[in-house]
């Protein structure tokens, strides 16, 4: 207020002189506001205006993108007796068996029921699903099974050689055993007068040792 | 950096510490003499000079230019004096041994001007606290009764009142000398 201002009194005042405050207060008080003005720290209340929905958004974002990813695992997720999960290396294909059929897909329903009107004796087979899931499902297990899918080759050449011994009858039965037996037994033969089966079975005794010096007594020698 | 007091506590609010630079140079010699003459040891007004302006540097994120900044600080710097006072009692420095003489008078002019000097000094301390303030506060931060007012959260007439009687008794202190 000026009209409270006493001219002499604030002159007096004034010759008390201007002290300053020393040097290091200064760089002090000057350091701490550096400080403060560096941290900067950021507003903890939550942001106002135009940046309102930013939190929203990016939550509701985060929560669909957790959703879709969730349930786009669940269907995608490998079936543990489907083709998926079954060994690695893939196994030797079996046998098709005869009545087996190429997998096609369901007809649409449409299809089914027109099928199922014209055709009604077919509708028999059709009549029976629970058989053919239980069919499918046998067989995607059987080909889905590490363990059987590994045991796989060696059935097969087993189940080969099976049907090798059996279309060479008597024949290949004798091929299993040694040589020496297998001539005797062709000599005997000979002995016989069973020429022409002595010569089928020297004629197989040849395929199997080709190099195998054979005894007169297998020969059937001109007379 | 130019600009209002209150431009520049907003921008160092907002991180910018060559505005705070700018506003300590304004404000820094004043407030040190209001404390200064407000307490008895330079060293504890060096101290409470320094923690007024803390209390600045850490209050700066709830600044609002609602008043003058000068009313802010000298807020500030009355809550910092109070809670002082009531620990150590009320003064303010002694003035014998640093009372400036101007050069190139006589002795006894000398003599003369450093007696009135003393004696202004001895009034300034010999004021009732509040009274000391509203005059400090109005020579030192130009604050009006308004400003003084709300600076000490007093009523305006208390605040008038006290400024009108100290320098009622500074005044007589002057005519003596």
């Amino acid at each position: 207020m000026a009209d409270e201002r006493d001219p002499k009194v604030s002159q007096r005042y004034r010759e008390l002189g201007a002290p300053e405050p020393p040097r290091q207060v200064d760089e002090a008080i000057l350091a701490a506001s550096r400080r403060a003005a560096e941290m900067h720290p950021a507003p903890l209340v939550p942001p106002t205006g135009r940046r309102r929905w930013y939190f929203p958004v990016a939550a509701a974002a985060i929560i669909m993108l957790s959703v879709a990813v969730t349930w786009h695992m669940q269907v995608e997720r490998p079936d543990p007796e489907g083709y998926g999960a079954s060994a690695p290396a893939p196994a030797p294909a079996p046998a098709p068996a005869p009545a087996q059929k190429p997998f096609t897909p369901d007809p649409p329903r449409e299809s089914r029921q027109q099928a199922a009107r014209d055709a009604p004796a077919r509708a028999a087979p059709q009549a029976a699903p629970p058989q053919v899931a239980a069919s499918r499902a046998e067989e995607r297990m059987r080909e889905s099974a590490p363990v059987a899918g590994a045991r796989a080759p060696e059935d097969a050449r087993r189940s080969e050689a099976a049907r090798a011994d059996r279309a060479l009858g008597k024949i290949s039965e004798q091929a299993v055993e040694p040589p020496e037996k297998w001539l005797e037994r062709i000599a005997a033969l000979r002995k016989e007068g069973k020429h022409e089966e002595a010569d089928k079975a020297l004629a197989e005794f040849r395929k199997r040792y080709p190099d195998y010096k054979i005894p007169e007594s297998a020969l059937r020698l001109p007379k | 950096m130019e600009g209002a007091d209150e431009e520049l506590m907003l921008a160092y609010r907002d991180g910018n510490d060559s505005a705070f630079e700018a506003l300590y140079g304004r404000h820094r010699t004043r407030l040190f003499r209001f404390v200064l003459r407000s307490v008895k040891e330079r060293g504890m007004a060096e101290e409470l000079f320094q923690d007024v302006w803390m209390r600045v540097i850490e209050a700066r994120s709830r600044y609002a230019p609602k008043a003058r900044f000068t009313t802010w600080l000298y807020s500030i710097a009355h809550n910092r004096l109070v809670d002082h006072w009531r620990r150590k009692g009320l003064s303010v420095v002694s003035l014998d041994d640093d009372v400036p003489v101007a050069s190139g008078d006589n002795p006894e002019r000398q003599v003369e001007a450093r007696q009135g000097l003393q004696r202004f000094a001895r009034a300034l301390e010999a004021l009732p606290p509040a009274q000391r303030e509203a005059f400090l506060l109005h020579e030192e931060a130009g604050m009006s009764v308004p400003e003084i007012a709300q600076a000490t959260g007093a009523g305006e007439e208390a605040a008038k009142s006290r400024l009108r009687y100290a320098i009622a008794k500074l005044k007589a202190a002057v005519a003596d000398g």
